[in-house]
Order: structure tokens, then C-alpha cells, then sequence
């Protein structure tokens, strides 16, 4: 793993983590709001990057809560066969808020869990939680 | 007791694997062979079938009873990344990822396009990492004129040669110019068709134009 777009949960540089390409193939539809997710680059074909699944087709999505990159207002359909996707360290990184949904056939893998260093090991879970 | 008796009936095991033995047996090869064909056909040429009239007169044309099979190159694409226009590739659908669409690439990231109907605006700068694709037959094709410009990563592989039905074999007619050989008649066929292919490459890179690109 490398860059800051995801801190806190994946640190800048010096992990290892193990992606889990099966469960995708086998079950399309277990991708849920939430996931880490990693998805070869729209704006680059020799790149991946990993990133949070934030909107499924079909949801309405605030582009940009921190007003950094769109103001805080505006919000987007997902379109059919697309997902929105945003890192968690939002002041760093290149996600849906600069290159738009991004289509479902470039997922790659959901993350599972992070080997290195030893004392960080861990099963990434869905930590989503539905507010009424 | 006989030996051969001992041998069968203290090992109950074999009980278990008994009925599995003759499939085994006959899909060994199968197993032997998956790793390479596999290896073959994502890092380097697969056959896939073109369905559909998107790509007509080109592949699967209405003169042909058989769809098309196409041999399609993975290793120009993915160790490669070598886009062209004018390629005809097949990638993945950006609106259903479990389709895959067989459409031909007319401008890459920094060309400016002009677009056909639905697409909203007239002309289109293709932004970086993108391609604009379209099928030969604008009536009947799902291409960027209704999805909008395609990220180069969702391309899978280029089309090298049409190789089922045999009269058809090789048909991939790149036109750059036609023969000017007087002694033959024009109203020969092979003329026309290929005429007529050169002026759709002309009307298609017409709506194009490349801005040159400053290199670094």
C-alpha cells in the first residue's frame, strides 16, 4: 500500500495487505456501501487504487461534505453499473469527487485484512452503520 | 486369505473414492491443460463470438449466417497498453460489468470529437485515461455516443482477424488507399466494398481531430 488517501485506516506506506478477489466474482452482489475496495484507475490504466465504496447504483450521493472539491451542497445520482468511491483521508485524495462514478467492471478486489506490521493485523470489517 | 482380498477390503478409504475414480481418470486432461489455456487466454489471445448488428458492415455483416468468431489479442493491451485508433477492441461495459461490447476505438485522451445523436454536446474534448469508442453502425450501437467516453482500463483486447465463418477468414479491411488499377473494371465488387469501407474511415476520422500533443 502506498499514499495517504486512506489514513487512518491504512497507513502511508510500509503496509501489506491481503485482497480478497474471489467473493466478487463469486457473489457480484455482496458489494456493499462501505467496502474497502481496490479498482484499477480510471484516469490511468497502469494504475490501481484503493478506496471506500461509498454509493451503489442508484443512490444519491453528496459529492463532496468537506466543501473541498464541490460545495457541500451538491449531490449526484450514481448511474446504473457505477459506484461512487471516496478515500478516507478526504483532504488527500483522488477519488469520485474528481473523476466521477466509476464503472462496477473495474473493481478489482475487496480488501480483507492487513498482514504487516504485525502489531496492526486485522480483518477489515464493514464499519457502515444505517442512521434513521 | 488371498492377498488380493486383504488389498481391497483393509482400506476403507477406498470406498470413498471409488465412484470419483473414473472421473478423475478421464478429466485428468482437462486438469493438466486449465493452467495453460488459462495462461493463454488472459495474458495473451482468446476467441470470443461477436453478437449483435453494432459492428455491421464490418464483423457480422447481414451477407454471413454465422456471428462471427474473432481472435482477440490480450497481450497488446494489458503488458502492452498499446491503444490505437481505429483498433477495434472489446472491453467491458460500463453499465452492466457482466457484459462485454466488441466496438472500435475513434479517439483517444486530448481529441476532439464530434459527437452523434444521443449524446448531448456536439463536440467533446476526451479527457485523460479515456477513449471514445463507437460501433461501426451508429444506428444500432450502445457506444460512448450514449455512455459518454470510456475509461482505458475497462479495455480487455484487440481484435486481430475474424477467423469463423471461412469465407470470411482474416476480414479486417484497414483501408489507408485503394488500388488505382485502371485495368480493372470499377464495377467489380471487391472495389465498391472496399470503397465504400475507405469513405466510413474517412467520415469516421473526420468527426476527429487529433490536437497535437507537445512532447516532453
Amino acid at each position: 500500500m502506498s499514499g495517504p488517501s486512506m489514513l487512518p485506516t491504512l497507513a502511508a506506506s510500509g503496509e501489506v495487505v491481503v485482497e480478497d478477489r474471489l467473493s466478487l466474482r463469486l457473489n457480484p452482489a455482496s458489494l456493499a456501501r462501505g467496502d474497502l475496495i481496490v479498482v484499477r484507475s480510471p484516469i490511468d490504466p497502469t494504475a490501481i487504487v484503493c478506496k471506500r465504496v461509498i454509493g451503489l447504483p442508484g443512490d444519491v450521493v453528496c459529492v463532496d461534505p468537506t466543501g473541498l472539491k464541490a460545495p457541500s451542497t451538491e449531490h449526484v445520482l450514481v448511474p446504473k453499473g457505477h459506484v461512487w468511491i471516496c478515500g478516507d483521508n478526504m483532504t488527500h485524495s483522488r477519488d469520485s469527487r474528481d473523476y466521477g462514478p466509476v464503472p462496477i467492471a473495474l473493481i478489482r478486489s475487496k480488501l480483507f485484512a492487513r498482514v504487516l506490521p504485525l502489531k496492526d493485523r486485522i480483518i477489515f470489517r464493514n464499519p457502515m452503520r444505517v442512521l434513521d | 486369505m488371498r492377498p488380493s482380498v486383504l488389498h481391497r477390503q483393509n482400506r476403507p478409504w477406498h470406498n470413498l473414492v471409488a465412484p470419483f475414480k473414473p472421473l478423475t481418470k478421464s478429466s485428468w486432461s482437462y486438469i493438466y491443460w486449465f493452467p495453460t489455456v488459462f495462461v493463454v487466454s488472459y495474458y495473451f489471445y482468446n476467441i470470443k463470438i461477436v453478437s449483435g448488428r453494432s459492428m455491421q458492415p464490418t464483423l457480422n455483416p447481414d451477407s454471413s449466417l454465422w456471428r462471427d468468431v474473432g481472435l482477440f489479442n490480450r497481450y497488446a493491451i494489458h503488458t502492452k497498453l498499446e491503444f490505437k485508433r481505429g483498433d477495434i477492441v472489446a472491453l467491458r461495459s460500463p453499465e452492466d460489468p457482466t457484459r462485454v461490447l466488441v466496438k472500435r476505438i475513434v479517439a483517444l485522451a486530448g481529441d476532439r470529437v464530434t459527437t452523434l445523436p444521443p449524446y448531448p454536446d456536439p463536440v467533446i474534448l476526451v479527457p485523460q485515461g479515456k477513449a471514445w469508442i463507437e460501433g461501426d453502425e451508429p444506428f444500432h450501437s450502445d457506444d460512448s455516443n450514449r455512455f459518454g467516453p470510456v475509461p482505458l482500463s475497462l479495455i480487455e483486447s484487440r481484435l486481430v482477424a475474424v477467423v469463423w465463418p471461412p469465407s470470411r477468414f482474416g476480414h479486417l479491411y484497414r483501408p489507408t488507399s485503394v488500388d488505382q488499377d485502371t485495368s480493372t473494371p470499377h464495377k467489380h465488387s471487391a472495389y465498391r466494398l472496399a470503397m465504400a469501407e475507405l469513405e466510413r474511415q474517412r467520415w469516421r476520422n473526420n468527426r476527429v481531430t487529433v490536437v497535437p500533443r507537445s512532447l516532453p
